[in-house]
């Protein structure tokens, strides 16, 4: 009776965390979204307002305009993190000492906080004394004084080079676990059957990575859809409204608006989204592995 | 060398405290209490730190500072006012009061007793501490608006600092067509209402405001239409610096700083970092300041910061706390630190030390002009919607600067119609 039970005491400190910090705040935001709570006025959350949280998002400008830029943002930077992370793990996967060398620095960007990264990039695109504007200007003569970051498209485009850049490393790495698990002899076969590398890539390499490049795509995708830091160091969500996206919108509702009601439903409609791509995902990943095992 | 200079700031304290007009309360009817202090990292307050013994010997009261980085003051305050419990004494900027109203109590009657001269803070900065008619907390900290110059390229140019704004862009254009560097730097990017600050000068100048007296938003009037239309006009006419755009107060004090722009309209406490060797490419010889300039045929206005403190609601201490905000808002404390020659501690709140001589004459005037500046100046009404009616006009502006907008008044309307939705 003890051992029976004895794996279900031993997860009571696990579960008690996890109710503690995530259970617990989840179901409390949630019912908050139904509530109406400016936090200038009481300390804690005041009369029920049903969907009135839910409808007002659906009719305000700045939440939708939230919502398309980060629409923009999640398309552009998950698209060019994949490529990029699978292009450059195609050319890493071969061993020898440059490859091993090159990839340890790659994970230097990854290994960057998001905030300093969008620190620095602001500083590396000032016009007066930014080395990438400079840089840019000495090759590019007409890019001489271009304010980078005061054009709402170059602003947007800056913002999802600093999430590329950081983020394709990580996703480079996934890249390179999965083609080390590709059985190499039918490469070897193609090759001797003379197909070309293009072909190689496209006929045989990535459709077998399907499954990896659906993860790395998901999860970019959640992690995307988080974009916070950088918008705050980089951009302050300007010009004008041109990088504002979801979470930074949020943030400002909560922290600087002090509306916790408001800022609890637009939580959990970012909430809605990514729980609505996971379960996509999974439905994907278990209808791939039926088919792999049918 | 920080143990030297501390001893020596603690001897100055003791030195200092003969001058002082404050008085314990007689009979030491708090000795024994502890009075937790949450204040912003500031040189300022940690002077003021330095001399408690003087406080502490005289009122048997143990005060305790812990201080917090600006950008995350404000959430330390929600937190205080939504948990609370922890402190006694908060510092508080002026834009954050409304908003944080439940943190704070009435102190009206305790200052009273205490002796406070109210009338010896200017009208912008004692307005901070005023919530609904009652005060809630006093100045310790008060900036405003000076013109920073380079005295080299306005001489070489054979011009004087600009008295109104319509002479700034004949003067900026000046400069530029004798030297390198840009006119003025002035901020244009979002952070903080930051590229409101000068703009308000203008929109003051022309004689709109921000709210009319209904309490509406009145900005997209002819005035802000005007003054928005100059403010952003200085980018069309290139006499700021590329990039100004997205130009953050500090994106401008850096290009001052590093010789690319010639004027820098900017809180004065900026001044000690403007000729730091260690900061700045500039020397104290080649900079100098003036008061804001002023729309022709208006008063000289400037937009202030101020930081207040208060004593928080649930703070068990109350007649401590008081007591120590007594001895802190005390002008001769002040006075003592802005004349400290171990210190280079320009702020003053009081109307005494703004126009003392003796403070003058240390830093050259800088003082008068800011009392100056403050005779006329009247301060903005923060209400607890301002964070949000802040990132509107602040929006709007960016947007106009990025040329994303065109149309000023469309855009000052949006901004307006934006506030007047705010639920």
């Amino acid at each position: 009776m003890q051992d029976r039970l004895l794996p279900y005491w031993l997860l009571v400190p696990a579960f008690i965390i996890v109710l503690a910090t995530t259970i617990y705040p989840l179901a409390y935001s949630f019912i908050t979204s139904f509530r109406a709570w400016d936090m200038t006025e009481s300390r804690s959350p005041q009369g029920f307002v049903g969907f009135d949280n839910y409808i007002y998002a659906a009719s305000e400008s700045a939440f939708l305009n939230s919502l398309w830029v980060t629409f923009i943002f999640v398309i552009a930077s998950v698209t060019l993190t994949v490529v990029l992370a699978m292009a450059l793990a195609l050319l890493l996967r071969r061993k020898g000492p440059m490859h091993t060398f090159t990839r340890i620095i790659l994970i230097l960007p990854f290994a960057m906080s998001p905030a300093l990264i969008g620190v620095s990039y602001r500083f590396m695109f000032n016009p007066e004394f930014g080395v990438l504007a400079k840089g840019l200007g000495a090759i590019f003569p007409s890019l001489q004084g271009v304010p980078w970051l005061a054009d709402p498209d170059l602003a947007m485009g800056i913002l999802v080079l600093t999430d590329v850049w950081h983020w394709t490393p990580y996703m480079t790495f996934m890249c390179l676990g999965g083609l080390a698990s590709i059985p190499k002899e039918t490469e070897e076969a193609a090759r001797i059957d003379g197909a070309s590398n293009l072909r190689i890539v496209f006929g045989i390499i990535l459709p077998q990575m399907r499954g990896v490049i659906l993860v790395m795509a998901v999860l970019k995708t959640i992690f995307a859809l988080k974009m916070f830091d950088q918008v705050v160091t980089l951009t302050g969500g300007g010009p004008g409204t041109s990088t504002e996206t979801l979470a930074y919108f949020i943030f400002n509702v909560g922290f600087r608006w002090f509306d916790m009601g408001y800022a609890s439903a637009l939580a959990w409609i970012l909430t809605a989204i990514m729980m609505f791509i996971s379960t996509w995902y999974v439905r994907m990943l278990l209808s791939e592995r039926k088919m792999a095992t049918a | 060398m920080k143990t030297l200079t501390s001893a020596i700031a603690i001897a100055a304290s003791f030195y200092g405290a003969q001058a002082f007009a404050w008085e314990a309360t007689e009979g030491r009817p708090f000795e024994g209490q502890t009075v937790n202090v949450l204040a912003v990292k500031s040189s300022q307050f940690e002077a003021q730190e330095a001399r408690l013994a003087e406080f502490e010997e005289a009122t048997g009261i143990d005060v305790v500072y812990d201080y917090v980085p600006f950008p995350n003051m404000k959430e330390a305050l929600t937190t205080e006012m939504v948990a609370g419990g922890n402190y006694d004494v908060v510092s508080v900027m002026d834009q954050w009061v409304a908003s944080l109203q439940m943190l704070l109590q009435p102190i009206g009657a305790e200052m009273e007793a205490q002796g406070t001269d109210l009338s010896d803070f200017p009208a912008a900065h004692l307005r901070q501490g005023m919530l609904d008619g009652e005060l809630i907390g006093l100045p310790v900290r008060g900036h405003v608006q000076l013109l920073f110059y380079r005295k080299d390229l306005l001489e070489a140019a054979g011009v004087a600092p600009p008295q109104t704004w319509e002479d700034m862009a004949t003067v900026a254009k000046a400069i530029q067509d004798t030297s390198d560097a840009a006119g003025i730097a002035l901020p244009y990017g979002k952070l903080n209402g930051q590229n409101m600050m000068v703009w308000m000068n203008l929109l003051w100048g022309n004689g709109g405001d921000l709210f009319d007296a209904q309490g509406n938003p009145a900005f997209n009037s002819a005035a802000g239409v005007a003054a928005t239309e100059t403010y952003v006009g200085y980018l069309a006419e290139e006499i700021v610096p590329a990039g100004s755009a997205v130009f953050v107060e500090q994106d401008a004090v850096t290009s001052f700083k590093q010789g690319n722009s010639a004027m820098l309209p900017v809180w004065w406490w900026v001044r000690s970092q403007l000729t730091d060797p260690e900061q700045s490419t500039l020397t104290a010889d080649q900079v100098g300041f003036t008061a804001m300039p002023s729309v022709a045929g208006a008063d000289r206005t400037t937009f202030t910061n101020t930081w207040i403190f208060g004593v928080t609601r649930e703070s068990d201490v109350k007649g401590a706390a008081t007591e120590f905000l007594g001895w802190l808002t005390d002008p001769a404390l002040e006075r003592d630190i802005l004349l400290d020659p171990e210190l280079d501690e320009v702020v003053a709140v009081h109307i005494s030390n703004l126009t003392d001589a003796e403070v003058n004459e240390r830093w050259g005037g800088m003082h008068q002009a800011a009392a100056d500046a403050l005779a006329t100046a009247e301060g903005v009404e923060f209400g607890d919607n301002w964070p949000r009616i802040s990132l509107i006009i602040e929006t709007a502006i960016s947007s106009l600067a990025s040329g994303e907008e065109t149309d000023v008044q469309a855009v000052l309307d949006k901004a307006v119609e934006g506030i007047a939705a705010i639920r």
